[in-house]
């Protein structure tokens, strides 16, 4: 018998088109593919760059209204806090000319004695200002986008600091805005240095413990590491320019059943206020090349399968 | 067609007012997140709502390869993985779609109770999906979005469908 009179479902009458059922499996397998090929391979950045084209006049658009309440509510604040932030600012004033004065003496012995010692010459960076228009709306990621791009010469991995310190790096390069991933982001490690000690470290975003947090890894039990700590970047990434001031030590657990200590920080970069950012070039461009891994390493590496 | 007892007729919709309150959604997603909760979890996706309700009044005309598109613009203003939202958003069209015919049956509050396992299970899609790529738990608050978004079923009803209850034959005693 033929399988059409055996059909319990009355035939189409109006032409639908595909099934409800086949366009779910299409787009669900299609955004399935975005995903693995966004995270996996990473090649959906002209894709993503086309979109946000698409979605900028409507950002464009949403902004205004923000801008207005941060202009009122900076005009507002100024006229209430401009006494208090005065007095502030002299107190400030007076305990950095002090530094300052300080400061150009060591500028010049600095010279001399990176010249004597033969040394590079640390680079003057340009920097460029930029504004930070929105926190990422993911409540699983730590990312704020700023207002320039490409167009205005921003390059990918440049650091982003802040008058305090550092804030993160230039993740995603759009043609008019950029991403910026934030130190305290799950995936974001910043290779620092206790300026107390001149121990060396890796601290690791944070997001379990409080808000907004980092995790210095891998520290030994007994290493030498106090709460009030100043962690700032050691330089040897090659993307962030040593010396910014990144985090303080916040709290320090050391237990006798662990290898490393769990040490917690703060940063000191306003991660989830801050309005006006410097975005300083890359340091890679003008580090040395890479060293080739010695050939003789490598079938011990692919040869795990003995 | 078998109306609900009760059920006023309605105007044939304007294309170009759906449209318009689908571009009106999302910048309006936009701003309430870049002004008022940031990136809370239990902040309400009105884009979303304005999807589903689009999804089973005009079926025809929004339906998957719109949540789709509105999916990966939303990925991208949230800076986050391509793809996520897009999920979720044809998952709550597809279901959307399986539950129109039923859901114009019911009165508003109605609806509302019954278009809250939708929302959920786009929210459980959300964390899913960022659970296995690694992202992390979002909080429990992640719990509170689709009540909100339900609750927020009928205001969007009303307001949407406005436009298309005008009477047909204005007069002095009915302007609009």
């Amino acid at each position: 018998m033929a399988r059409a009179t055996l059909g319990r479902e009355a035939p189409a009458f109006f032409r639908q088109g595909p099934s409800a059922f086949s366009r779910f499996l299409v787009f669900s397998a299609l955004a399935l593919l975005v995903m693995v090929a966004d995270a996996r391979f990473h090649v959906m950045q002209p894709l993503r760059t086309a979109l946000s084209v698409l979605l900028y006049p409507v950002q464009w658009l949403a902004m205004r209204p923000v801008l207005l309440a941060e202009s009122a509510s900076a005009t507002l604040g100024a006229v209430a806090g401009n006494k208090a932030d005065l007095t502030l600012l002299r107190a400030q004033l007076s305990a950095q000319s002090q530094r300052a004065n300080l400061s150009e003496q060591l500028l010049l012995e600095n010279r001399r004695l990176r010249e004597l010692l033969a040394l590079q010459q640390r680079l003057e960076r340009p920097a460029l200002a930029a504004q930070v228009l929105y926190d990422a709306a993911d409540p699983y990621t730590r990312k704020v986008i700023l207002d320039k791009g490409e167009v205005q010469g921003l390059r990918l991995g440049s650091p982003v600091v802040d008058e305090l310190g550092v804030l993160g790096q230039v993740t995603r390069l759009f043609p008019l805005v950029s991403e910026v991933t934030l130190v305290t982001d799950r995936d974001h490690a910043i290779p620092v240095q206790n300026a107390r000690t001149g121990a060396r470290g890796v601290a690791y975003g944070d997001t379990s413990t409080h808000a907004d947090a980092l995790e210095l890894r891998f520290m030994a039990a007994n290493a030498d590491v106090a709460v009030g700590d100043l962690l700032t970047t050691s330089g040897v990434d090659g993307v962030y320019p040593p010396g910014l001031p990144v985090a303080r030590i916040e709290k320090v657990e050391r237990r006798t059943d662990a290898v490393f200590a769990r040490i917690y920080c703060v940063p000191l970069a306003l991660v989830a206020g801050a309005a006006q950012v410097l975005v300083l070039a890359p340091m890679g461009l003008d580090a040395p090349a890479r060293p080739e891994p010695a050939p003789e390493l490598k079938p011990a590496r692919t040869g795990g399968r003995r | 067609m078998i109306m609900r007892p009760g059920q006023r007729l309605l105007m044939p919709v304007n294309p170009g007012f759906v449209w318009l309150t689908l571009v009106l959604a999302l910048l309006a997603h936009m701003l309430l997140s870049m002004l008022m909760w940031g990136r809370a979890a239990w902040a309400p996706d009105l884009l979303s709502i304005v999807l589903v309700f689009w999804t089973v009044h005009q079926t025809r005309r929004v339906g998957m390869t719109v949540a789709f598109v509105a999916g990966l613009l939303v990925d991208v203003h949230h800076a986050g993985l391509l793809g996520q939202h897009a999920l979720a958003y044809v998952v709550l069209s597809y279901l959307a779609i399986m539950v129109h015919r039923r859901l114009r049956w019911f009165s508003v509050m109605d609806q509302a109770l019954q278009v809250f396992p939708l929302f959920a299970l786009a929210h459980a899609v959300e964390v899913l999906v960022s659970l296995l790529m690694g992202g992390g738990w979002p909080g429990w608050w992640v719990l509170l979005a689709p009540v909100a978004e339900a609750l927020l079923w009928p205001p969007v009803s009303l307001l949407l469908l406005a436009p298309q209850r005008r009477a047909p034959d204005p007069d002095e005693n009915r302007p609009l």
